[in-house]
């Protein structure tokens, strides 16, 4: 049965939506929620906030504690959220003209800082509640109600601009490529900084129609004409490309970093268990007992990790097991897993006589 | 202990006894100092956060989420900076959010002249933002009083749930006094409104209804919302209805001055009847009208070219002579010799 508890996320007393029928938006909204579902974030736990336009209303819609601003400041009234209330998990929910055009100068120093925010953007390459007029992200040549022969000035290349420094996440995927789409969203959500999608989205009755296209369908057809999806961690997406773009800080930086994690290691040696994959499973947090995973060799509790908090798996990954394998084919890396605090070594022996 | 505190720093300490947790702002004559103060503080208290935004706009917007967030929250800016506010401004009153806005002014318009006292920005208080807002405004005119109102500007401001606005300008920004702050004992109204993070709430600038449900197309629960918010507001600023006033003997005269003008004047108490208002939005309408009537002629001195002039007209219904000190020229003898103009027209 597919799962709908999603569906609580979301104010479904307030629909129906005020979007167009065909409108991407609504399939950005209910891919956040799954995704804000999926790592168990909750009123409890989240706020969202959104600035102006058809994708600005998608706060109102999310059933959380949501903040609506003035055109072009979600990025600044999120980094203060975050500032003041660091145990909250702020994402927020935009379109391109807000983010790109009137909130331009934010976004550029939002990046710069670096808050611990996530930003879906939903790109439609128009101003759609206004009546289709051209935005920062238009393609040359399109023709809007004000570019009546086709707009004049290059686009905002997004991919650009928000991978021109590191740290940096810039993900670029479409709300045709579902799968990509959602793999795009947990990755940003999971990441720690300022993390942007940017989701080619369609709006059909006010930018569609005009150039052409009869359906919603037919607009992401040709976002698979137009994009393809490039595999793995990039250091940067041509225009063409959709995927995902992950830089760590600085070299420096990293290699105090690793020293510390070396450091902590010896320190933390004494005190380990040594267990038998037999005996790792009976750590899977059923009955209150903390959950273990084993990764190459060694075991991690990652009982606080909000994807298994009250549940023994979290889609492929199973409690209480060696997870070695499957982290190596997950599509996040193994940073992840060095979050959590290292508890024990895993007997090799064990898992030779198995 | 007694120290030489400048008006700038009064207002910092005194946002800090009232409070507050987080101090966003751009830099810009002359307040730079309240931003110097918060950048150092954040460094050695862990508790308070410091934002240097790139522009007023994003300070502003910062001010009221950080707020709507659960902290007490404050900025500080001058004339053009707070032009770039008003947006802001108006989106605070819409999600009532309590928060300080200090405005130390300059002389304008524009960038004018950017180290020169004035009192220009009265009318961007009330009428910067589209539409109706009922905002609070004080006004000092000693470094004791900046720290005493910046506590009672953090007061109203949970009080109303709104910005509330504290005026200064470049001359109370830049006096030093000796005061000690310490033994200076305040109320502190505690944040009652629920932070973020709580519950299903949504903080909209949209036309909403008393739930936050966004209502477009509604005159009906707008003017239930719009309501609620004046009389609160009204009913808050009831509650401060400050001013000073000094009876001259025998004097027919009332001379109505405000801030840095007012300090100024001083020596002319012997002479006329003087009344300052602190509170100087909402006007202090029944005040003014019932001092007023025992007086001849009335006289607006300020640092602009007639505003409180023209509310003192609509609070009175009577017509008032100004004094527009303007350029940053406050100076005593000039405006003795205006007084005596003014008056010598009318004899």
């Amino acid at each position: 049965m597919i799962d709908r508890s999603y569906k609580k996320l979301l104010k479904l007393n307030r629909f129906p939506h005020t979007w167009c029928p065909g409108c991407g938006i609504g399939a950005v909204l209910k891919n956040v929620a799954i995704g804000l579902k999926e790592l168990g974030w909750n009123e409890q736990n989240t706020t969202v906030v959104s600035g102006i336009g058809c994708s600005g209303r998608m706060a109102g819609y999310m059933n959380l504690d949501a903040v609506h601003t003035p055109h072009g400041r979600a990025l600044t009234a999120a980094e203060a959220i975050k500032t003041v209330r660091p145990d909250l998990n702020v994402i927020v929910l935009s379109g391109d003209g807000d983010l790109g055009s009137i909130g331009g100068n934010h976004l550029l120093h939002t990046f710069r800082r670096n808050p611990d925010i996530t930003v879906f953007c939903n790109d439609n390459e128009i101003y759609g509640l206004t009546g289709g007029q051209a935005g920062p992200t238009t393609p040359e040549g399109t023709k809007t109600i004000t570019s009546p022969r086709g707009e004049h000035h290059q686009p905002l290349r997004l991919n650009r601009i928000l991978t021109a420094k590191s740290p940096c996440f810039y993900a670029r995927t479409t709300v045709y490529h579902v799968n990509h789409f959602k793999t795009c969203i947990r990755e940003a959500l999971l990441y720690k900084g300022f993390s942007f999608v940017d989701i080619i989205s369609d709006c059909i009755e006010l930018n569609g129609r005009r150039l052409g296209f009869k359906t919603a369908h037919q607009m992401f057809k040709w976002f698979d004409e137009r994009f393809h999806i490039v595999e793995g961690v990039r250091d940067h997406l041509e225009n063409d490309e959709l995927g995902i773009v992950k830089k760590e800080a600085e070299v420096e930086v990293k290699a105090e970093a690793k020293t510390e994690v070396e450091g902590k290691l010896e320190v933390l040696i004494e005190g380990l268990k040594l267990l038998t994959l037999e005996e790792l499973k009976h750590f899977d947090g059923t009955n209150g007992k903390p959950i273990y995973i084993g990764y190459k060799g060694n075991v991690y509790d990652i009982s606080a990790s909000p994807l298994f908090q009250g549940e023994k798996r979290m889609r492929c990954h199973i409690a209480g097991k060696d997870l070695t394998r499957d982290i190596e084919t997950a599509p996040h890396g193994e940073d992840l897993v060095y979050h959590f605090p290292m508890v024990g070594r895993l007997k090799v022996k064990a898992e030779a006589e198995k | 202990m007694k120290q030489l505190v400048s008006g700038n720093e009064a207002i910092f300490q005194g946002a800090l006894r009232a409070g507050a947790r987080y101090f966003t702002g751009y830099p810009i004559t002359p307040i730079s100092e309240i931003l110097q103060q918060a950048a150092t503080h954040a460094e050695e208290d862990p508790e308070f956060k410091f934002l240097q935004a790139e522009d007023e706009i994003a300070a502003a917007i910062a001010t009221i989420s950080a707020s709507l967030a659960g902290a007490k929250t404050f900025t500080a800016t001058s004339g053009p900076g707070f032009t770039l506010m008003q947006e802001a401004l108006g989106w605070g009153h819409a999600v009532e959010a309590p928060c300080v806005f200090i405005n130390s002014m300059r002389v304008g318009p524009s960038t004018g002249m950017p180290t020169q006292p004035a009192q220009s920005d009265l009318l961007q208080i009330k009428a910067g933002s589209a539409g109706d807002y009922y905002p609070i405004a004080f006004y000092p005119n000693s470094v004791e009083e900046s720290f005493r109102l910046t506590i009672t500007a953090f007061n109203a401001a949970e009080e109303s749930l709104s910005p509330v606005i504290l005026l200064a300008d470049a001359f109370l920004s830049h006096l030093y006094e000796v005061v000690d702050l310490n033994a200076i004992e305040a109320e502190v109204v505690p944040r009652a409104k629920e932070p973020l993070g709580r519950s299903r709430r949504l903080f909209t600038g949209t036309a909403h209804d008393r739930m936050g449900n966004v209502k477009t197309n509604d005159p009906e629960a707008y003017r239930d919302w719009l309501n609620d918010l004046k009389d609160r507001h009204l009913g808050v600023a009831e509650k401060y209805p400050l001013f000073e006033y000094f009876p001259g003997k025998n004097s027919e005269i009332l001379l109505i001055a405000f801030g840095i003008t007012s300090r100024i004047i001083s020596p002319l108490k012997e002479q006329f009847s003087v009344f300052r208002p602190i509170r100087i939005y909402p006007v202090l309408e029944k005040e003014l009208r019932e001092i007023a009537s025992s007086y001849r002629h009335i006289i607006v001195i300020e640092g602009n070219d007639g505003q409180y002039a023209s509310w003192v007209e609509w609070a009175t219904g009577r017509k008032v002579m100004r004094v527009p000190c303007l350029g940053g020229g406050f100076k005593l003898q000039w405006i003795r010799s205006q007084i005596e103009a003014r008056l010598g027209e009318v004899r």
